[in-house]
């Protein structure tokens, strides 16, 4: 069983990808399972049609945590790939860290974590302990940040390495770095700074996936790329990434940036 | 080391107070296990001193989900279900979760009329210890006091419940202020009503148990603008140097009731007089007492000698106050030189 994790600042596009890479992933005959890890619960609505499925935290809410079955918490949406939403509490109050933790807790009673590629996609940054738990021993091995050129989003990217590299630096973790995607924003000489940008952390660039309307298309269809358009340049991009992904060795151990370096990387591609 | 004092857990020390609010209810706002420690404690310490009752403690119970979604609703069923009983004041603490996680305990606390419900907040993971909940617990029962002209008496403030001669060291200073023509207002907090803790801007003069106390002592005289005394007076000078003190902050003579005091002193030492010329030496399980000096101060009056070769006697803790606290510890030192 292969478990990735999607890791990148909240609006650029997470949810996106690892939808379209689950569905990718799943055209090519793959059992796949994604799971939303964000009190939003938006990542897995594009693989379910829109519809927004009821989260495991909600029905912990009504009923307990003891009374929730298999199949109350697990949907299979587009090719069969079977979604998951965390949820949480309601903005503002609790911990919704703790409310992914009991969620994995969960999923592991209930024997739901199995698949051939488990997909996790994790809320824009690791604000708590409970939003590293996606990367703690026994679930996602490999992490994949997704940026685009922007400093902002190259700084959340930078600040996810420090908690890889501090998750697995412990004994027994197997938890690494797997590469970093970049979701364009069309800024000029974009691939090339992301590019730097993973190399001077001590990865690489797995895929450029450029900026296109038909994803916004298919968002108002309610659908994947991989599903709406499936003959579109954008769907072969998001087919190319998931068999990068499949193919993929690299496991390495990030070493973040400082600020002015970043920075200081940032500016030099600038226009 | 650490004296217990300064360690332990915010929430005891708070708890130190509010138990002794009489008919009040303090909720526990956590897990089970934060009021259960407390209220076997409490129920201990009740029980030793032949006091039947128990400690009014609640507990808002949260288990995980609570967690998760926040622990306001549980808070608030909780103080319902603690209006229910009409008690004279709801007290809500804090606990290391609920503080973690954010509830706004204030804010629902605030929004209950009728019964006064008084936030203490006393997460202990913040740091600070028993003592900090003692003080924290004061300061917040402290909103409970109406503006009232002062008239002249005194409030006992920090008394510290938990201990065991707690009884003996108030009589004393109640003797002592009663020798000196001063009535008491309030003990802020230690068998009190809700009417006695709103009456307590009327005293004119706080009296501390000891100078740990002097944040509560500051904040006091900010809000209500009552000077205080720093401690209970501890040894024969001190306590002749408290006499003056209350007769200077009264504009009172008190001249005949130090002559009645040194009297009281004079006769105490000569009971002990087969102490004299007997070495001693002091056992300070916490080290750096500061008052060693008072010890000095009580050895040569009763004529002992203190030397590193002599009997070791013990220096309580709590020191005992006033004159009979005199009487006390010579008693133990006596025993600890088979005198």
């Amino acid at each position: 069983m292969k478990q990735i994790a999607l890791y990148g600042k909240g609006g650029i596009g997470k949810s996106t990808t690892a939808a379209n890479l689950s569905a990718a992933l799943a055209c090519r005959g793959l059992d796949v399972m994604q799971i939303g890890c964000d009190p939003k619960r938006d990542s897995t609505r594009m693989l379910m049609q829109g519809r927004l499925i009821p989260t495991v935290m909600d029905l912990v809410r009504e009923r307990g945590d003891s009374d929730i079955a298999r199949e109350d918490i697990v949907y299979e949406g587009f090719m069969g790939v079977r979604c998951v939403e965390a949820g949480g509490p309601e903005p503002g109050v609790g911990c919704a860290g703790r409310g992914i933790i009991a969620t994995f807790q969960i999923l592991e009673r209930l024997g739901a974590l199995h698949a051939d590629v488990v997909v996790y996609d994790v809320l824009g940054d690791v604000v708590c302990g409970g939003f590293a738990m996606p990367m703690r021993e026994g679930y996602a091995e490999e992490v994949y940040l997704v940026t685009s050129g922007e400093l902002m989003s190259l700084y959340a990217a930078n600040n996810i390495c420090k908690a890889i590299a501090r998750l697995s630096s412990r004994s027994r973790s197997t938890c690494r770095l797997a590469g970093v995607i970049c979701n364009a924003k069309n800024l000029p000489r974009e691939e090339e700074l992301v590019a730097e940008f993973a190399e001077r952390i001590g990865s690489f660039l797995v895929l450029y996936i450029p900026r296109d309307q038909v994803v916004q298309q298919a968002e108002l269809n309610k659908k994947t790329v991989v599903e709406f358009a499936p003959s579109s340049n954008q769907a072969a991009v998001y087919r190319e990434l998931a068999s990068r992904v499949m193919e993929n060795r690299r496991m390495d151990i990030p070493v973040p940036l400082g600020i002015e370096e970043l920075e200081s990387l940032a500016y030099e591609y600038s226009p | 080391m650490n004296t217990p004092r300064d360690s332990g857990c915010t929430l005891t020390g708070a708890l130190s107070v509010t138990t002794e609010i009489e008919g009040s209810v303090t909720i526990i706002h956590g897990p089970a296990g934060c009021a259960h420690h407390n209220f076997s404690l409490f129920h201990a310490l009740c029980a030793g001193r032949d006091d039947p009752r128990l400690p009014r403690v609640l507990s808002t119970d949260l288990a995980e989900t609570d967690i998760i979604f926040g622990g306001e609703d549980a808070l608030d069923a909780a103080i319902r279900r603690a209006a229910a009983k009409n008690p004279s004041l709801i007290c809500v603490l804090s606990t290391c979760v609920t503080g973690a996680i954010g509830d706004d305990v204030d804010a629902i606390c605030r929004g209950y009329h009728g019964i006064p419900v008084i936030s203490i907040p006393t997460a202990g993971f913040l740091g600070g210890g028993f003592h900090q909940g003692h003080i924290q617990a004061l300061m917040s029962l402290s909103s409970l006091a109406k503006d009232d002209e002062k008239i002249p008496s005194v409030n006992l403030v920090g008394e510290k419940t938990l201990e065991n001669e707690r009884d003996e060291h108030f009589n004393e200073v109640r003797r002592l202020l009663a020798a000196a023509g001063i009535p008491i207002c309030t003990r802020f907090v230690c068998r009190t009503t809700v009417g006695g803790i709103s009456r307590l801007s009327r005293g004119s003069c706080n009296i501390l148990r000891d100078p740990s106390m002097e944040e509560v002592g500051r904040f006091l005289e900010e809000r209500f603008g009552t000077p205080f005394i720093s401690s209970f007076p501890i040894g024969s000078r001190g306590t002749i140097r408290f006499l003056e003190e209350v007769g200077r902050l009264f504009f009172l003579d008190v001249s005949g009731a130090i002559a009645d005091e040194e009297a009281r002193q004079d006769r105490i030492f000569r009971e002990f007089r087969s102490l004299a010329g007997k070495r001693i030496t002091f056992c300070d399980p916490f080290g750096n007492r500061t008052d060693s000096e008072v010890c000095r101060e009580i050895a040569s009056a009763a004529g002992l000698i203190v030397h590193p070769e002599g009997y070791p006697v013990p220096v309580p803790e709590p020191f005992p106050v006033g004159t009979g606290g005199i009487r006390r510890l010579l008693y133990q030192w006596r025993r600890a030189c088979r005198a």
